[in-house]
């Protein structure tokens, strides 16, 4: 019941706020005029009863508040009034508002985003039940560096050591397929795994099996488990394809089960795996990866094993070690092999906790990684030095207002809460802004065409983590300066501010704050130049062979199930059609798309019988037309023809700066190389072409130049999968043309690729354009806060001496004097943070190219960027810094010296 | 005036209660009213007497309603609830309670 009496009347009490105000007044005003009324009687006058009256019962609007406390719905009360004045200063000081809620938006949100990419691509941890007990076991290479590949026979005799492995794994790298499923061809990540691979890292699947043993034999039927996160997407999470059969690279094959939803692949950098088939389905599915034999597949597998119970690491290493030496005793012949996937006696097992991708790998991917995280915390200690800037000098500049309240009889309690409040409102606008940018990122993301899809999800942790900073600093750095004004005497401050003392003191918080503002500043420009120059380098590109008018379709026979004569056919009948459509200059037949590259380890034969060295160059497929077709001009020799068979001795095509750099001659034309890894593939070179820009920044191949050769895949037993045509008109249409012409061959062949030679090399630069995008905004976000916190600081202190500027103006001195004093204090500041910001920058760079460097791992060597030093840039940079420093000094001042003297002497 | 004592907190609630358990009075009133019973020795603190009034009320021991004052304007009268008496009922025994021991206290020190 009383509960009840309470509730009612706090309820009454928050609704009818306005009536019990009116209330409250009307109880008072009588209790004054009865107490009035009673004084009067006892024979003074009424004004001096009126007074004593007063007097006697004090303050009212205390009453008022005590009253209003007594009730309990004070606080809410105090609370709706807090928020209504709060919001109204934060709308009346709209370009400060502004400013802290960007700042905060920005920093949250575009922290957000990009971190969830790179949390979403290097620092996901994985749940595996008893992560500890299970370890990498990689083939050394001669060096005794862990290979990124373990042949499949090692990894059959590592399988075999049941007594210190409870269970052994092979699962390949990630590589790129396609499948058609509901009459649509999609791209696809696949990987081949052995039938223990899902109980060993020790997970079920979420639906259906992992494939068996059965299935693991050569020549069973296809099968494949599908990724959890394809399986929802893709297939919109219909349990019932479990049991169908699509078509994978062509294959028909069964889909068995769906992989556990935390498990995304092998190897876990944001590519989630979508199909996993057996290992021995490597020759089927993939014919340009099938072995020469069963027995040794080359293909990158990953050996992963659980050691038993009671098996130390140093147990499970000697093991290996003995297993190393027999094999290296059973088959000595083994490493005279050369090239990409030479292995070295030993074997290396490391505890699966201790690797991220790989033991060579992982250094320079995590310099990498710790470079963007460095630069995405720059950005939110920019962001949260430059709220914290902006709050201290509000606050200072409302020393007097709060003194005004003081005096009027607000209590520190009251103060405090409003102040409180304000800050939270400007935290929660900001964090809802943040919210709205980090969405609209991930969005902006999303839709960079990346070659590989990335699982992109906001990273709400971060997104948390980034609020709550923010909302400390607001709530740190609004509270302190209100804190230390509401401690301030009142009369000092309420007489005058000007009269105070000038603060000559170096080491203030505002002065610190600046210094540390252009040295992060300058540290985040300069991260941002590194990623920017790898970027510019990629897109500089120089493209040498026709683009305009080319175009391509590719299609594949396989997902319409023709065999391979029929094949050839086929394509030889879309070939003419396409050669007919009016316009069409010349076309040509290929397996993939035109200037797709390869980097391959070769060895050049150099005429004298002594062995060359491994040498790096690009191979590119090419057939008959294709020089023609692209419009790639012949020097010396000539082009691949019908006489090049997969019967015919091997030929290549090289080069200028190949023949040149490899032959020592441009007519280079009768000499051989082969590729690294197969000594019986020498070719021989019939002809020396013009150097071409290869125009393709997918693949590992930095250098737009790089030493090429090309190679007709009518020597190989594959079929072409691709069109190429130039028309002397536009391109756009003849793409629409070839796709008709395609149709009328045959309706149901799907279309991969239609693109015309533009589109494809605008699609190669989305990468570097996509990186250059991102960090040029981030670098460009940087500066654009460092700026606003910077002008802020600046702005203010020189507003402070704007009495200061009055006395020297009413004194005589010009205003050029004034402003450049100022300017010249300011400098000296931003001079210090950008010398600091300098040398840190610099120790970053070396820290980088120390902690990178290329790893060779087996499969080419893995380009890691390494940051050049450019004086250029590192000038340029304290340039942007200063400029923008300087300016923040200037315009403020200028005005302040622009002021009429009395003005300014009024100046509060 | 000197020999007044103003009200001790906590007993302002007992001395209203127990004012306004005989009939319903307003705010002014019910200071007069105690002031005239305790033969001016105790002076209510009109600063206190209002938040009291409504904390009172808030706590669901007094109710108030608008009606005329002696000098017939709107004035809130308050009254004591169920709750109330009960509530005077506990103050009234604490108080003897605080009382008995104090004067105890005095008595045999």
């Amino acid at each position: 019941m009383r509960l009840w009496n309470i509730l009612q009347s706090r309820l009454r009490s928050i609704v009818f706020r306005d009536r019990r105000e009116s209330d409250l007044s009307e109880e008072l005003q009588l209790h004054l005029e009865r107490e009035t009324e009673r004084l009067q009687a006892s024979g003074i006058s009424r004004d001096q009863a009126r007074l004593q009256a007063r007097r006697l019962f004090g303050g009212v609007e205390q009453i008022k508040e005590a009253s209003r406390d007594a009730r309990g719905t004070a606080g809410w009360d105090a609370l709706v009034r807090d928020a209504r004045h709060g919001l109204r200063r934060l709308a009346r000081d709209w370009r400060f508002t502004t400013a802290a809620v960007l700042i905060l938006g920005l920093a949250i949100g575009a922290n957000t985003a990009i971190f969830s990419v790179v949390n979403a691509v290097l620092f996901r941890e994985e749940a595996l039940a008893d992560p500890d007990r299970l370890v990498n076991i990689y083939q050394n290479d001669r060096a005794g560096r862990p290979l990124i590949v373990t042949s499949y026979s090692t990894y059959m005799k590592i399988a075999e050591y049941t007594d210190i492995f409870a269970a052994t794994m092979a699962g390949s790298m990630p590589n790129p397929g396609r499948y058609l499923y509901d009459g649509a061809v999609r791209d696809a990540v696949v990987e081949f795994a052995t039938a223990t691979y899902l109980d060993t890292l020790g997970l079920r699947p979420s639906l259906g099996r992992w494939f068996d043993e059965t299935e693991e034999r050569p020549g069973a039927p296809l099968v494949t488990v599908l990724g959890y996160q394809a399986w929802t997407r893709r297939f919109r999470a219909d349990p019932s394809i479990v049991g169908r059969v699509i078509r994978i690279e062509g294959c028909p094959v069964t889909i068995v089960g769906i992989a556990p939803a935390s498990h995304r692949g092998t190897v876990d950098i944001g590519l989630g795996t979508d199909f996993w088939l057996p290992i021995t389905a490597v020759p089927a599915v993939f014919a340009n990866l099938a072995p020469r034999n069963a027995i040794t597949i080359i293909a990158p597998f990953l050996v992963k094993a659980r050691l038993r119970e009671g098996v130390t690491l140093a147990q499970a290493k000697a093991a290996m070690d003995v297993l190393a030496q027999r094999l290296a005793a059973e088959n000595p012949g083994q490493f005279r092999a050369e090239g990409e996937f030479a292995v070295g006696p030993g074997i290396t097992v490391v505890p699966s906790t201790d690797v991220r991708i790989h033991p060579q790998a992982d250094t320079p991917f995590m310099a990498i990684a710790s470079l963007v995280l460095v630069i995405v915390g720059l950005v939110l200690a920019i962001a949260c030095s430059n709220l914290a800037t902006l709050l201290l000098v509000r606050g200072t500049a409302r020393a007097k207002e709060v003194s005004v309240r003081l005096a009027m009889g607000a209590t520190r309690r009251q103060l405090v809460r409003h102040l409180l409040i304000e800050s939270l409102l400007l935290s929660l606008a900001g964090g809802i802004a943040g919210c709205v940018l980090a969405w609209w990122g991930m969005r902006v993301l999303q839709g960079i065409d990346f070659p590989f899809r990335v699982d992109l999800t906001v990273d709400y942790r971060v997104l948390a983590f980034a609020i709550v900073l923010s909302q400390i600093t607001g709530v740190v750095f609004g509270l302190a300066p209100a804190l230390k004004a509401t401690r301030v005497d009142l009369l000092t401050t309420l007489r005058d501010e000007g009269l105070q003392p000038i603060d000559h003191r170096r080491l203030t918080l505002k002065n610190a704050l600046i210094v540390f503002q252009v040295a992060v500043s300058v540290l985040l420009l300069g991260g941002t130049s590194i990623f920017l120059q790898a970027a510019a380098a990629a897109r500089a590109l120089r493209v040498d062979y026709a683009v305009n008018g080319v175009a391509m379709l590719e299609t594949d026979l396989r997902f319409a199930g023709y065999s391979e004569s029929d094949a050839r056919r086929v394509f030889d009948d879309l070939l003419r059609r396409v050669a007919a459509i009016p316009g069409v200059q010349s076309a040509a037949l290929l397996r993939g798309l035109p200037m797709d590259v390869n980097g391959v380890g070769i060895v050049v034969d150099s005429g004298d019988g002594q062995k060359g060295s491994t040498l790096e160059a690009a191979a590119i497929t090419a057939a008959p037309g294709f020089f023609d077709t692209l419009s790639i001009p012949l020097l010396h020799g000539r082009v691949f023809d019908e006489r090049d068979r997969v019967d015919s001795p091997r030929v290549a095509v090289i080069s200028e700066r190949m023949a040149r750099q490899y032959f020592g001659a441009v007519n280079a034309v009768g000499r051989r190389f082969r590729s690294v890894n197969d000594p019986n593939s020498w070719a021989e070179v019939i002809g020396v072409v013009r150097d071409t820009g290869t125009g393709d920044f997918d693949d590992d191949v930095l250098d737009p130049i790089a030493p090429l050769f090309y190679t007709s895949y009518l020597q190989s037993v594959a079929l072409p999968t691709t069109v190429v045509a130039r028309t002397s008109g536009d391109a756009a249409p003849l793409v629409a043309a070839m796709q008709r012409e395609l149709r009328a061959v045959d309706i149901t062949l799907p279309v991969m690729t239609a693109q015309t030679m533009a589109q494809k090399l605008a699609g190669s630069l989305a990468i570097p354009n996509g990186i250059a995008t991102l960090f040029g905004a981030l670098g460009g976000l940087g500066l654009v806060l460092a700026s606003i916190g910077l002008y802020a600081v600046v702005a203010f202190a020189v507003t402070r001496r704007s009495r200061e500027i009055g006395i020297r103006m009413a004194l005589g001195a010009r205003s050029q004097q004034v402003v450049w004093s100022i300017a010249r204090g300011v400098a000296g500041l931003i001079g210090v943070g950008t010398g600091i910001g300098l040398v840190l920058l610099v120790l970053v760079m070396l820290a980088l190219r120390a902690g990178s460097g290329s790893a060779d791992i087996g499969i080419g060597s893995l380009s890691v960027y390494q940051p050049s030093i450019d004086p250029v840039a590192l000038l340029a940079i304290a340039a942007v810094t200063a400029v923008v420093g300087v300016a923040a000094a200037f315009v403020p001042g200028r005005r302040a010296a622009l002021m009429d003297p009395l003005v300014a002497l009024r100046h509060e | 005036m000197s020999d007044q004592t103003d009200v001790l907190q906590g007993t302002l609630d007992l001395l209203i209660l127990r004012t306004i358990a005989l009939e319903p009075m307003h705010g002014w009133a019910i200071a007069q009213r105690i002031q005239q019973v305790s033969d001016e020795l105790l002076r209510v603190q009109q600063g206190s007497l209002y938040p009291a009034l409504h904390r009172l009320e808030h706590q669901g021991w007094i109710t108030a309603a608008w009606g005329a004052s002696e000098n017939n304007r709107r004035a809130r009268f308050y009254s004591l609830t169920k709750a109330g008496r009960k509530q005077l009922e506990t103050e009234i025994a604490k108080w003897e309670r605080l009382s008995a021991g104090v004067n105890l206290v005095l008595q045999r020190t």
